[in-house]
């Protein structure tokens, strides 16, 4: 394994077909974890994960409360609940207020793995309408990880990947393309 | 930022002065909880220490703000109607029957059950005990009244979960609102109808060290979205309680994404949104 554990990947309005395409080309057996934090639509709880699975190179799955984090798999935070990263590589689930009127906060997710990880973790921040994960993206460069965000020049919304950019000096400003690329070199 | 000493200081400090035990909560959603209170009552965290050592009612207080308490009206519709139509009718011909809410916070799964129980015509029969470590949220439960506007899309969840049948779409049964609640656009509330709780017991009680307090055995216990504020190590002890709190086939009904992940497990045979006690 690489130096990099795990992955977090944030998003919000406008970041589903990114999504859908950052999955599509997943590099298989690095040994990498992923966790996804997507706000959604309040009543859609249930058919995003099987959206998401159709073209994910690697499993997806909803983690239950306390469930081990697997390599080469893809974690997808459930509607309607927080997702923690605890301190021996398991998630724990929360139905705390909302954060940045958002559950899941993508804040809550990244910060805790910032915690947990340190310097094996990248946080990747993508298009989304408000400032929801910046203070996860801090926590994350902080805690000595690696910080990307996408270009706010490619963003349908780009309120969220430019508070980020405000909030902290993020390691690379890059388009889904060199996203992609970026972590398919990843080991 | 609050720092895991800190918090052990909390925990050791909230011991020596009382019954409470936070050691096996979940560490990163507890840390959050400490966190959130010293910003509302804008404390450092040896202040908030010396005060709930001095002032027991603010270490009350204290308390349940620790505690969390989203709920809502048959909160996931589909695990309300594999309780209507896959365990409800299982226990509908019993002469006497008995459920424990664990954790029932402001008592909107409390209603939503007693509303299938009544659409059943067994409410009478039934003994609802319902119990949560907040004091607060437990007088909300017995008052029945919330927020309308913040309850008004949870009355969607009635329709899907009391009207329609999702194993027969011909099925439509128009029950109204108005058998159950009382919706008061005016004054922004709905009150849940008091028959609903006539057999209903509230009682404070804390998971971390009391056990089953009502000298009986259970056909259902919900206790859903509740365990994961707790390690496994008190989730372990929590599925032996509850073991040995049903009755033989007795049904133990999690919150969505809560599963029995240690031994216990063995205990139960899953069954759906259901962990059914096994007869040994």
């Amino acid at each position: 394994m690489g130096p990099y554990q795990h992955i977090v990947i944030g998003g919000s309005a406008g970041s589903f077909q990114s999504i859908t395409q950052i999955l599509a080309e997943l590099p298989k057996n690095t040994g990498l974890s992923f966790s996804l934090v997507l706000h959604r639509l309040k009543h859609v709880r249930s058919g995003f994960v099987e959206a998401l699975s159709l073209r994910s190179t690697l499993p997806v799955i909803e983690p239950e409360d306390k469930q081990y984090i697997r390599p080469n798999t893809v974690y997808l935070t459930p509607a309607n609940y927080h997702l923690y990263i605890e301190l021996g590589n398991y998630f724990s689930l929360s139905t705390e207020e909302s954060v940045n009127h958002s559950r899941p906060s993508i804040d809550i997710t990244f910060s805790s793995a910032a915690y947990s990880y340190k310097e094996k973790l990248v946080g990747i921040l993508l298009s989304g309408a408000n400032r929801d994960g910046a203070m996860g993206m801090k926590d994350i460069k902080e805690a000595g990880g690696f910080t990307i965000v996408q270009d706010p020049d490619e963003c349908q919304v780009k309120t969220m990947t430019s508070a980020a950019i405000e909030t902290t000096q993020i390691d690379k400003i890059l388009k889904i393309e060199e996203i992609i690329r970026f972590i398919s070199q990843m080991k | 930022m609050v720092t895991p000493n800190e918090i052990k200081l909390f925990i050791e400090s909230m011991k020596k002065v009382s019954t409470y035990d936070f050691s096996d909560y979940s560490e990163k959603s507890f840390t959050r909880r400490i966190e959130k209170i010293l910003s509302d009552y804008k404390l450092t965290l040896p202040g908030l220490i010396t005060k709930i050592q001095k002032e027991s009612d603010f270490r009350e207080k204290i308390v349940n703000d620790i505690t969390v308490n989203t709920t809502e009206l048959f909160r996931d519709p589909g695990v309300w109607q594999s309780i209507k139509y896959r365990l409800l009718p299982k226990i509908i011909d019993k002469d006497e029957i008995n459920i424990w809410h664990a954790g029932c916070s402001t008592g909107q799964e409390i209603y939503s059950m007693a509303i299938l129980l009544n659409e059943y015509g067994i409410l009478e029969r039934t003994n609802i005990f319902a119990t949560d470590l907040n004091t607060e949220v437990i007088n909300a439960a017995k008052t029945g009244k919330y927020v309308y506007r913040f309850n008004i899309e949870y009355l969607e969840n009635f329709k899907q979960v009391v009207r329609q049948n999702p194993y027969n779409f011909d099925e439509y049964n128009d029950v109204p609102f108005e058998k159950y609640m009382k919706i008061d656009t005016q004054n922004d509330s709905i009150e849940m109808l008091p028959f609903l709780r006539n057999n209903v017991y509230f009682k404070r009680h804390d998971l971390v060290h009391e056990n089953n307090v009502f000298y009986r055995k259970f056909d259902i216990i919900l206790c859903r979205n509740v365990m994961i504020y707790f390690n496994t190590k008190l989730q372990n002890r929590l599925f032996s309680l509850f073991n040995d709190s049903l009755v033989k086939k007795g049904h133990l009904v999690l919150g969505l994404h809560e599963t029995i992940l240690g031994s216990e497990a063995l205990k139960y045979i899953k069954y759906g949104n259901f962990y059914i006690k096994k007869s040994i």
